[in-house]
């Protein structure tokens, strides 16, 4: 074999050996993000799970997935987009911190309710808490 | 025959196939060994002895099979892609030094073995995240001596009388402080800013919307602008001063959310480069052969544009290993290893290192995302991170000429010992961290 072949066939082995190793990469990542995706469609996740309780209360109310951290707002952006004209953009988030599971306000201007008291700090959420934003309320349920 | 026999030839099954879902590390690791093997086999058809080359791959090929092995059995909920990758790529920087500077390899190859037994280490040891908290005063002192000492004892291997004195040495071998300072620092930042992060939002709530621009919050960020300046004055090492600087700034801006600190840190880089440009020449050279390296080409700009000329010359799949002349750019292997791949393997190559060290950025900032420990653990993740990025990035548009040049390695690929073990030291409690470990 001459030499222009063996360094040919090092050069399609390193290419295609490179190439593998990236899409070998991409397809765990894309296995990942798909097996997050399911578990977040899935009612009962593995940490729990937040349901719509207000304004109108209704048979198959809106459900979302616990995850390490639940963004609420107006915003598009936000995990839980809350349709309220009380409720500010960026408005509240869940967080997962130490085991427990915190409640905080980003400053709206309106003021987050836990159990329809205002919150001045960041507050520890218990299974049955009802988070209230405007005229909507959340009632968390978290898996022990 | 009992249930046990049977058991065991299974659980033999399981660690070399994997379970579902972690299957890929061995897949991963193959298609690593093949590259490597490729890249050492092109490099081999042209040496005389060949024998040094393929003892440098059997190191490594050791080296990665060893470290998947023992974090699978050790540590079997850690994130698989997070060692891959290192391994990945310290495999390409020893074939790229392999090519370029072969003297060099053999010692490589040497730190590659120190670096991961200390990943290893540091991924395993059950209170080392523990240990870094409590005693972070102390190791903070020993930082400081550390650059004290090498600010009065500094060499350079070189010996050369103006070179930078950042090393410190015992014998003949050499070592960087810096490098390991960056490790203490990053784990100082991060307990530092946890400790904080509670007042920082009982102060945001109290004050309302703002909050007030506390010296508890300016005073860390003044110290270590002050740190900065005295390694940039005193070492005139340009590059790690930028660093330490931007992931402490990067840092306070994930633990308090405040776009002002931004602002600030920037202003701050901009007046210490404006008169780092005035006092000292080196800054000074840096930025005009970054402006316009052209007049110089052949002179003070020539490593610059020779790395301009290599990327050029690579084209989409490269010159292929060995077949290229890298070896115009003074120091490849160290600094300017990026632009001798960019060479050799192409664009491919590039599109290959950029993809590995953002997936590598990815993976560390979904461990800070949803870590269930305490504001530490995040910030840690975080900062570790953010290190090798902007390290990373600031080594990659220097010699793309994006950036004015800092003198940093490229994480993993570049030769130098002390820099492959910080960045492995990193990645083993990154590994921890994906762990979910407290």
């Amino acid at each position: 074999m001459s030499i222009e072949t063996t360094i040919f066939i090092l050069r399609l082995l390193a290419g295609l050996s490179l190439v593998g190793f990236l899409l070998t990469l991409f397809s765990v990542i894309w296995r990942n993000l798909n097996q997050l995706e399911r578990s977040a469609a899935s009612p009962s996740a593995q940490h729990g799970y937040l349901i719509r309780e207000g304004p109108e209360q209704t048979d198959n109310a809106e459900r979302w997935a616990l995850r390490p951290i639940v963004t609420l707002g107006r915003a598009g952006g936000n995990a839980i987009v809350v349709n309220d004209d009380f409720a500010s953009a960026e408005h509240a988030r869940i967080i997962l911190e130490r085991g427990k599971w915190w409640l905080e306000d980003r400053q709206s201007r309106n003021g987050t309710r836990l159990n329809d008291d205002q919150i001045k700090h960041r507050t520890i959420l218990a299974d049955g808490d009802v988070i209230g934003i405007g005229n909507y309320r959340y009632r968390i349920h978290i898996h022990p | 025959m009992t249930s046990t026999e049977v058991d065991k030839p299974l659980s033999i099954v399981r660690l070399v196939v994997g379970s579902s879902g972690t299957g890929n590390r061995w897949l991963l690791l193959a298609l690593a060994t093949t590259f490597v093997f490729a890249g050492m086999a092109a490099i081999a058809l042209d040496r005389p002895t060949q024998a040094g080359l393929w003892t440098t791959f059997a190191i490594w090929l050791l080296c990665s099979a060893g470290a998947t092995l023992v974090m699978k059995l050790c540590l079997p909920a850690h994130d698989p892609l997070l060692l891959a990758l290192p391994l990945f790529l310290s495999g390409w920087g020893l074939v790229a030094i392999e090519r370029l500077a072969p003297p060099f390899a053999d010692r490589q190859a040497i730190w590659l073995v120190i670096s991961v037994v200390a990943m290893l280490a540091a991924a395993c040891l059950p209170h080392l995240l523990r240990w870094l908290r409590r005693y972070r005063y102390s190791l903070l002192a020993a930082a400081l001596l550390l650059l004290l000492a090498t600010i009065a004892l500094g060499r350079n291997p070189s010996g050369l009388e103006f070179a930078p004195r950042l090393w410190l040495s015992i014998g003949s071998i050499y070592f960087q402080p810096s490098e390991l300072m960056k490790i203490i620092l990053v784990a100082f930042m991060a307990t530092y800013l946890a400790e904080q992060s509670a007042t920082h939002r009982a102060e945001q709530s109290d004050a309302g919307s703002r909050f007030p621009a506390s010296p508890r919050l300016l005073g860390p960020i003044l110290l270590m602008w002050l740190l900065s300046m005295v390694i940039l004055v005193w070492q005139r090492d340009l590059g790690t001063a930028m660093l330490f600087f931007i992931v402490f700034l990067l840092l306070l801006y994930f633990s308090s959310g405040d776009q002002r600190i931004l602002v600030a840190g920037v202003t701050l880089i901009l007046l210490a480069g404006l008169a780092a440009y005035q006092l000292f020449p080196v800054v000074q050279l840096r930025v005009d052969i970054w402006l316009n390296p052209w007049p110089e080409a052949d002179g003070r700009a020539y490593q610059i544009v020779q790395s301009l000329m290599a990327f050029a010359s690579g084209g989409i799949f490269g010159a292929g290993v060995g077949q290229g002349f890298p070896e115009y750019i003074p120091v490849v292997h160290s600094d300017f290893v990026f632009a001798a791949i960019a060479e050799e393997w192409g664009l491919l190559g590039v599109i290959g290192i950029l993809s590995c060290l953002g997936v590598l950025a990815w993976r560390g900032l979904a461990i800070a995302m949803t870590h269930p420990g305490a504001a530490f653990h995040k910030l840690l993740a975080v900062a570790i991170t953010m290190t090798l990025l902007a390290q990373a990035l600031m080594i990659m548009a220097g010699v793309l000429k994006l950036l004015p040049l800092t003198g940093v390695t490229l994480p993993f690929v570049s030769y130098g010992g002390s820099s492959l073990l910080a960045c492995h030291i990193m990645i083993g409690l990154l590994l921890r961290l994906s762990a979910g470990a407290r």
